[in-house]
C-alpha cells in the first residue's frame, strides 16, 4: 500500500520534470558529484554525468557536445537503451545500505556487465548484439568481445526488466578493471578529466577503494518507439566507496567502545581539489547526503545536547552540529520529503562550483565531532549463494534470502491486511558447463523444505545447450511476510571443457555470473518539494524517478573443472 | 596368429579322422609337407571381402573429406591483370579548337600541325590519359561569314559558324560571364560526347588565356604576335597539359595516393578544436555548411568516391607544440619545421568513426582555435612570410587551419566564459581553405594559375570546388587507378587460390570474384565508349568486390588443411586397421598357397603311389 502511495506520488512528480524539460533543443551537459559518509567509516563518491542530445529528426547529427561516437554507435545499432558497466570489488549491502537509489541502480556485479535493447526486427538482434559487443571492446579496450559468443550471453523475457522485448543480457565476472577503462569513458565528456568534478579523479585514489563501479547507460527515443521525442541520453557515472584515512585524532576513543568516525575532505580522499567548474556543463554541483539513520541519531545527541527538544527545522537546517561540522557554508540544504514518518528525512547539503577558480579551489571537508552509530536502510531481503556438495560431480548451487530487520517500518506497512506478501524475482544465468538440473529445484522456507509451485508464481527456464547457449533462469517468487527466511537449491554437474575453452590460469576456477534479485513492488526514491530549481539538478531528478529495487548476489562460486 | 598356429594342430586329427583310407600310405605320409584334402576357400575369401570392402569405402572417404572449392574463372582473371598490365588503360577524347579571327589559315594545316605538337607532349600515354590513336580532333576556322573545317570535324560538335564575334569574349574583366556564354554557346553542341574545346580569338592586346568551369578555354588577344606556331603549341598544351592531365605539374600526389577507401568510400570528419575553453568557447553552425557549401561538392564528386561527412566539436585540445611571439607580425608564430609536432594526437580524440565501415578512407580537417596564450597564431612558411591560409595539409591524412578569434579578445576576466558562434563569413573562408586541401589530397593544383611552356593559363573555381574537366581527369584517374589495383588484387588472389590446392573457398567468393570481373568488364566497355562517369562508378565497384574477396574472413581464418594435416588427422583412425587387413589378407593368401602346395605334393604322391 505504502509502496504503491509512495510510487503514485513520485510518477506525479516525475511527469512535471518531464513536460517542464521537453520544451527544449539544445544540447545539454551537466556534472555532479555526491558525497556520503557510510555507517562503516567509509566515504561514498558517486559522480554523475548527464549528456543530452535532442532528436536528430528537428536537430540534426551535428553535435556540440555529445560524443560523436555514441552518436554513432546509436544510429549505427539503434539502441533504444543500453547499460555498460565496469566493477571492481562488491557492494555491501548491509553495510552501505541496500534501499536508497544509489544502490539500487548503481550496485553492480563485479567485472562487466552489458545488456541493451535494439529497435531491430526480432531476427536482427543477435547481430547488432555481436557487433556492439565489437565496438565496445574497441571503445572502451577491454574484452567485451567474448559478450558475441552465444554462450556468453541471453535474452531474459520478464526477470531482469519488465517488458524486456529484444533484450540481449551479458556479464564477464572475470574482467579486470583499470585506467585503461576509465580513460575512454572520461574521453566521453567535453572536459574530458582537464576541468571539473572529473579532475577529482586521480587514478590510485579511485583505484585504490573498496568498490569501484563506472556505468554508461544510453536511452535514446530517435527511432520512433516511443511518442516522446526526447532525443538521447547519456548518464555517466563513477560510484567508489573510499576509507579515508586516519589521523591521530581519530584514533581518541570518546567513550568505552565507540571510536570517532575518521574526518576527511576532498584533498584527503581524492589527493585533488577542485578548480572549478567545467566551462561547459549547465550546471556543475556537489551534494553531502546524511542519511536517514545518522539524521535521527544527531537528533538524539542533539536533544541530549540542548536538555530540552529544540526546535527541529532549524536543527537539520545546520551544517555545524555536534555530530559533524562542514567546513564550507553549502549554497543550499534541500531536506527529503518524508511521506511516511515525520521524524527525520535525508537532507543534502549543495555546493555551486560556479564561483570557485583554480585560484580559490573547492576543498570542502568534512570533520566528526562526536562517535556516532547507526545503520543504513536495507533492503527487504538479505541474500546470499553459495555452493555445495564436493567432487566433479553432484554439486548444488544454493540462493539463500534472509530476512533483514525491518529497518524503516515500510516493509510491514502492510500488514494491516491479512494476506501481506512479498513478491520478487530472481535472475541467473548459468554458463553451460555447470550443467543445472532445473527438475531438481527445490526451496527451504524457514529451513523446511516445501513444494515449489506453492511459492513460486512464475518460472521461465531455458535450459543450457553444450556450447551453444547458457541456462537461463527467471523465477517470480511470493512469499508470506511471517517469513524469515528461503533458500533455492540446484543441483548440477560438471561439464568437460576443451583445452582451449578454459580461461586462463584456470585454477582459479570460473566465475559464474551474479543472479539478480529485484523486488517489483518496492521503489528507491527520494522525494524532494516541488521546486523549480531542484529539477535542474539531473542527479536529484534521477532520485525521484522510482527505480525497482535491485539487488544483486555475486559470490563467487569457483568450480574446479576437469 | 591365432588362425595360423591353429592349422598345424588341426592336422593329426584331420588324419585320425581317415584312419582306414590311408592305411597303406601312412608310412610315406608326411602331415608338415602335404595334405590329403583341398583348402578351403572360405578363410580367403573372408579376408579378401574385407579388404575390398576397405578398397570400396575409400572413394567415399575421399569424397566425403573433400574441401569445398568455388570454381574461380582463373582465366579471365589473367587475362584482365595482362590486359590492364601489358597496356594502360586510356580513353577516347574529342577536342575541339575554334579559331575567330584567323581568316587566311587554312582548317586542315592547322589540325595537322595541332595533332603533331599534341603528340609531342604524349609521348609516353600514362594511363587514364587520352590516346592519341583515338582522340579526335575538329579545327574550325571561323572568319565571321563561312568556316572551314578540317576533314574529321563530324555533326556532333558541330561549331554554330558566327556564334561569337570578335568582342563577344570580354576584356578579361569579367571571365565568369564569358564563361557562362561559352558555355551556353558550346554546351548546345556537345551532345552525351564530352568534348574539350579551345576558343582562340585573335584581335590585338594582351594575351589573355583562361579555363572555364565547363569543358572549354579561350586564349583571347594579339596571339599572332608571336606567330602562329607558339599559338598552336598554346592550344595543344592547353589540351593535354590541362585538359587531360589536370594542370598536374611533376612530382604532385599520384595515383596510389589517392585518398579513396578500398570500399570506394571517403568519410569527411571535420573537428572544431578549442584549445582551451576557459579563455573562449566558440562553436558552428555544421549543419548549415553540411547542406550549403558540402552537399554541392560530395554530389560532383560522387562517381569517384562516395562520401559521408561528420563533425565534432573538441575542447581542451592544446597542440603539442610552442609558438613563439614575433614582435614584427605582433601575433604568435608557428614555424613549419615544427609542423610534424602541430598535431597532438594524445589530447585531440579525432577517433576512427564508427560509421565509417573498415575499409573507407577517413580524412580529418580540423580546425584549431587557439588559446588567449597564444593568439593569434600565425603559421610561417620556411621563406619565412606568413602563410595566407594559415593551414596545412597532411597527405593522405587530412588538414588543419588555424582560425584566430576576431581581436583575440578575451571576455572580460569571467570565470564564465560565453559561447560564440563562428560568423557565416569567416567559417566560409575556412572551408573555402578546406576546400582547396579536398583538391590537394586530391591531386588538383588549389592555386587558381597553370604556368606552361608557353604562358601563364587563369583557372576558374568552381562554386562545387571541382570543374567539370577536373571531375573529369578525377574519373578517368580513379577509374585507371581502380582498375589496375583490381586487377592486382584479383591476381594475387588467383595465385593464392592456386598455390594452397586444399584452401577452402566459399562460394561468396566465387560471387565476389565474378561479379568483379563483370565489373571491370563494364569498366573498359564504358572507358573504351568514353563515358567517364559510368566507368569511374564500375570501376570503384570492382576494386571494392575484389578486395571483399580477397579479405574474406574465412580466407584469412581458415588453416588451409594441407595434405599433410589431412594425413596427420586421419592416419590414427585408419592406419592400425588398414595395417591389419592388409597383413591379414597377405598371410592368408600365403597360407592357402602354402597348403594348396601340400595338397598338389600329396596328389603327386598318390598318383605315384597308385600307379
Amino acid at each position: 500500500m505504502a509502496a504503491v502511495l509512495r510510487f503514485l506520488i513520485a510518477v506525479l512528480l516525475f511527469s512535471s520534470i518531464a513536460t517542464a524539460s521537453l520544451s527544449q533543443e539544445e544540447e545539454e551537459f551537466s556534472e555532479e558529484l555526491l558525497l556520503k559518509p557510510l555507517a562503516d567509516r567509509k566515504v561514498l563518491a558517486h559522480f554523475h554525468f548527464e549528456s543530452k542530445a535532442p532528436p536528430t529528426r528537428t536537430y540534426g547529427h551535428h553535435h556540440r557536445l555529445f560524443p560523436k561516437a555514441l552518436y554513432q554507435l546509436v544510429q549505427k545499432f539503434r539502441i533504444r537503451e543500453m547499460e555498460l558497466s565496469f566493477t571492481q570489488g562488491r557492494w555491501n549491502y548491509e553495510r552501505w545500505g541496500g534501499f536508497d537509489p544509489i544502490s539500487s541502480s548503481n550496485a553492480k556485479p563485479p567485472g562487466v556487465e552489458l545488456w541493451a535493447v535494439f529497435d531491430v526486427p526480432h531476427d536482427l538482434v543477435d547481430a547488432s548484439w555481436k557487433n556492439l559487443t565489437h565496438t565496445l571492446s574497441g571503445l572502451f579496450c577491454a574484452s567485451i568481445n567474448f559478450l558475441e559468443s552465444s554462450t556468453a550471453y541471453s535474452a531474459p523475457d520478464w526477470g531482469f526488466q519488465p517488458f524486456s522485448g529484444s533484450l540481449r543480457y551479458g556479464s564477464l565476472p572475470r574482467e579486470a578493471v583499470c585506467t585503461e577503462n576509465l580513460t575512454p569513458w572520461l574521453k566521453l565528456l567535453p572536459c574530458r578529466d582537464k576541468a571539473g568534478l572529473a579532475t577529482l579523479m586521480d587514478r590510485p585514489s579511485i583505484y585504490r577503494g573498496f568498490y569501484h563501479s563506472q556505468r554508461l547507460r544510453l536511452s535514446s527515443t530517435e527511432f520512433g518507439s516511443t511518442e516522446v521525442e526526447s532525443g538521447i541520453a547519456l548518464d555517466q557515472t563513477l560510484t567508489v566507496v573510499l576509507q579515508p584515512t586516519t589521523s591521530h585524532r581519530a584514533s581518541m576513543t570518546y567513550s568505552s567502545d565507540s571510536v570517532l568516525q575518521p574526518s576527511w575532505s576532498l584533498s584527503s580522499i581524492f589527493g585533488r581539489k577542485v578548480s572549478g567548474r567545467c566551462v561547459l556543463a549547465n550546471s556543475s554541483n556537489v551534494y553531502v547526503q546524511v542519511e536517514r539513520g545518522l539524521m535521527s541519531e544527531l537528533k538524539i545527541l542533539h536533544a541530549e545536547d540542548e536538555g530540552s527538544g529544540a526546535d527541529n527545522l532549524t536543527f537539520e537546517k545546520t551544517w555545524n552540529n555536534p555530530g559533524f561540522e562542514l567546513s564550507i557554508a553549502p549554497n543550499r540544504v534541500i531536506k527529503e520529503v518524508n511521506i511516511l514518518h515525520d521524524e527525520t528525512s535525508i537532507v543534502l547539503y549543495e555546493y555551486l562550483i560556479d564561483n570557485y577558480s583554480n585560484s580559490e579551489p573547492f576543498d570542502l571537508g568534512f570533520t566528526w565531532k562526536f562517535p556516532v552509530v547507526w545503520s543504513s536502510p536495507q533492503a527487504p531481503l538479505h541474500a546470499s549463494r553459495f555452493l555445495m556438495g564436493s567432487g566433479n560431480e553432484r554439486g548444488a548451487i544454493a540462493i539463500s534470502l534472509k530476512a533483514t530487520e525491518p529497518s524503516d517500518g515500510l516493509w510491514f506497512a502492510d500488514t494491516i491486511e491479512n494476506s501481506c506478501m512479498l513478491r520478487f524475482n530472481v535472475f541467473q544465468v548459468v554458463p553451460w558447463y555447470v550443467r543445472v538440473y532445473f527438475h531438481t529445484l527445490q526451496v527451504f522456507v524457514d529451513g523446511k523444505p516445501q513444494s515449489v509451485t506453492d511459492f513460486i508464481e512464475r518460472m521461465r527456464i531455458s535450459p543450457s545447450e553444450d556450447k551453444v547457449s547458457p541456462g537461463v533462469m527467471e523465477m517470480a517468487l511470493k512469499l508470506p511476510c511471517c517469513v524469515k527466511s528461503v533458500t533455492l537449491t540446484l543441483e548440477f554437474d560438471k561439464g568437460f571443457l576443451h583445452i582451449d575453452e578454459y580461461p586462463p590460469d584456470a585454477n582459479q576456477g570460473f566465475d559464474i555470473p551474479s543472479a539478480v534479485i529485484s523486488f517489483p513492488d518496492f521503489h528507491a526514491s527520494m522525494h524532494f518539494l516541488k521546486d523549480d530549481s531542484l529539477n535542474k539538478s539531473p542527479l536529484l531528478s534521477k532520485f525521484q524517478i522510482p527505480r525497482r529495487l535491485v539487488g544483486l548476489v555475486s559470490c563467487y562460486p569457483s568450480c574446479l573443472l576437469s | 596368429m591365432a588362425e595360423f598356429s591353429e592349422s598345424p594342430k588341426d592336422r593329426p586329427s584331420e588324419i585320425s579322422e581317415l584312419p582306414d583310407e590311408s592305411q597303406n600310405s601312412v608310412s610315406d605320409f608326411d602331415p608338415c609337407t602335404m595334405r590329403k584334402t583341398k583348402p578351403g576357400l572360405k578363410r580367403l575369401f573372408l579376408t579378401l571381402t574385407v579388404l575390398f570392402s576397405f578398397f570400396l569405402g575409400s572413394p567415399f572417404l575421399l569424397k566425403s573429406i573433400e574441401i569445398y572449392r568455388s570454381p574461380l574463372p582463373f582465366r579471365d582473371i589473367d587475362s584482365l591483370s595482362d590486359s590492364v598490365g601489358s597496356s594502360p588503360l586510356l580513353f577516347p577524347c574529342h577536342f575541339q579548337a575554334i579559331f575567330v579571327g584567323f581568316d587566311n589559315f587554312d582548317a586542315y594545316d592547322l589540325g595537322i600541325s595541332i595533332k603533331h605538337e599534341m603528340k609531342k607532349l604524349t609521348k609516353h600515354p600514362v594511363c587514364g590519359t587520352c590516346s592519341d590513336s583515338n582522340y579526335t580532333l575538329s579545327v574550325t576556322v571561323d572568319s565571321g561569314s563561312g568556316c572551314a573545317r578540317n576533314y574529321n570535324a563530324e555533326s556532333t560538335f558541330m561549331w554554330r559558324c558566327g556564334a561569337i564575334g570578335e568582342f563577344d569574349l570580354g576584356g578579361g574583366g569579367d571571365d565568369d560571364g564569358v564563361d557562362e556564354f561559352l558555355g551556353s554557346v558550346l554546351g548546345s553542341c556537345e551532345g552525351f560526347r564530352k568534348v574539350y574545346s579551345v576558343v582562340v580569338v585573335n584581335r590585338g592586346g594582351e594575351v589573355r588565356a583562361v579555363v572555364g568551369k565547363y569543358r572549354h578555354a579561350w586564349i583571347v588577344g594579339g596571339v599572332l604576335e608571336e606567330g602562329m606556331n607558339a599559338v598552336v603549341a598554346r592550344v595543344a598544351e592547353t589540351f593535354v597539359k590541362v585538359f587531360v592531365n589536370g594542370g598536374k605539374e611533376e612530382g604532385s600526389i599520384h595515383g596510389e595516393f589517392m585518398p579513396v577507401g578500398a570500399d570506394g568510400r571517403i568519410v569527411l570528419s571535420f573537428n572544431l578544436l578549442n584549445a582551451d575553453p576557459t579563455d573562449w568557447i566558440y562553436g558552428w553552425d555544421f549543419q548549415r555548411i553540411d547542406e550549403i557549401l558540402l552537399a554541392p561538392v560530395i554530389k560532383a564528386l560522387g562517381p569517384v568516391a562516395n562520401i559521408s561527412v561528420e563533425s565534432q566539436v573538441l575542447y581542451h585540445t592544446p597542440k603539442s607544440s610552442f609558438s613563439y611571439w614575433d614582435e614584427k607580425w605582433d601575433s604568435y608564430i608557428f614555424s613549419t619545421k615544427d609542423l610534424p609536432f602541430f598535431v597532438n594526437s594524445n589530447e585531440w580524440h579525432l577517433d576512427t568513426s564508427i560509421a565509417a565501415g573498415g575499409r573507407s578512407k577517413i580524412l580529418q580537417f580540423v580546425v584549431y582555435i587557439p588559446s588567449a596564450k597564444e593568439c593569434p597564431l600565425l603559421l610561417q612558411l620556411p621563406n619565412g612570410e606568413i602563410s595566407v591560409t594559415n593551414a596545412f595539409i597532411s597527405p593522405m591524412w587530412g588538414g588543419v587551419a588555424v582560425w584566430n578569434p576576431p581581436g583575440c579578445l578575451r571576455d572580460s576576466e569571467s570565470k564564465h566564459p560565453a559561447r560564440h558562434t563562428i560568423s557565416p563569413q569567416d567559417l566560409q573562408e575556412v572551408f573555402e581553405i578546406f576546400m582547396g586541401q579536398l583538391r590537394q589530397l586530391f591531386g588538383l593544383k588549389s592555386d587558381s594559375l597553370y604556368v606552361g611552356a608557353s604562358g601563364t593559363t587563369n583557372l576558374l573555381a568552381s562554386e562545387r570546388g571541382f570543374t567539370e574537366w577536373e571531375l573529369d581527369v578525377l574519373s578517368r584517374q580513379h577509374t585507371c587507378f581502380n582498375l589496375v589495383s583490381c586487377a592486382t588484387t584479383l591476381g594475387s588472389l588467383s595465385r593464392l587460390v592456386q598455390s594452397l590446392p586444399r584452401m577452402i573457398i566459399m562460394d561468396e567468393i566465387g560471387k565476389q570474384v565474378k561479379f568483379s570481373l563483370e565489373a571491370a568488364k563494364l569498366t573498359r566497355s564504358n572507358a573504351s565508349l568514353g563515358i567517364y562517369d559510368a566507368s569511374a562508378v564500375s570501376s570503384r565497384q570492382a576494386r571494392s568486390l575484389a578486395e571483399d574477396a580477397f579479405f574474406h574472413p574465412s580466407i584469412m581464418s581458415v588453416s588451409y588443411y594441407s595434405f599433410e594435416h589431412c594425413f596427420a588427422v586421419y592416419s590414427p583412425f585408419f592406419l592400425p586397421v588398414s595395417m591389419h587387413v592388409l597383413l591379414a589378407a597377405f598371410r592368408e593368401w600365403r597360407r592357402y598357397k602354402q597348403e594348396t602346395a601340400k595338397y598338389l605334393a600329396w596328389k603327386e604322391k598318390a598318383k605315384v603311389a597308385a600307379s
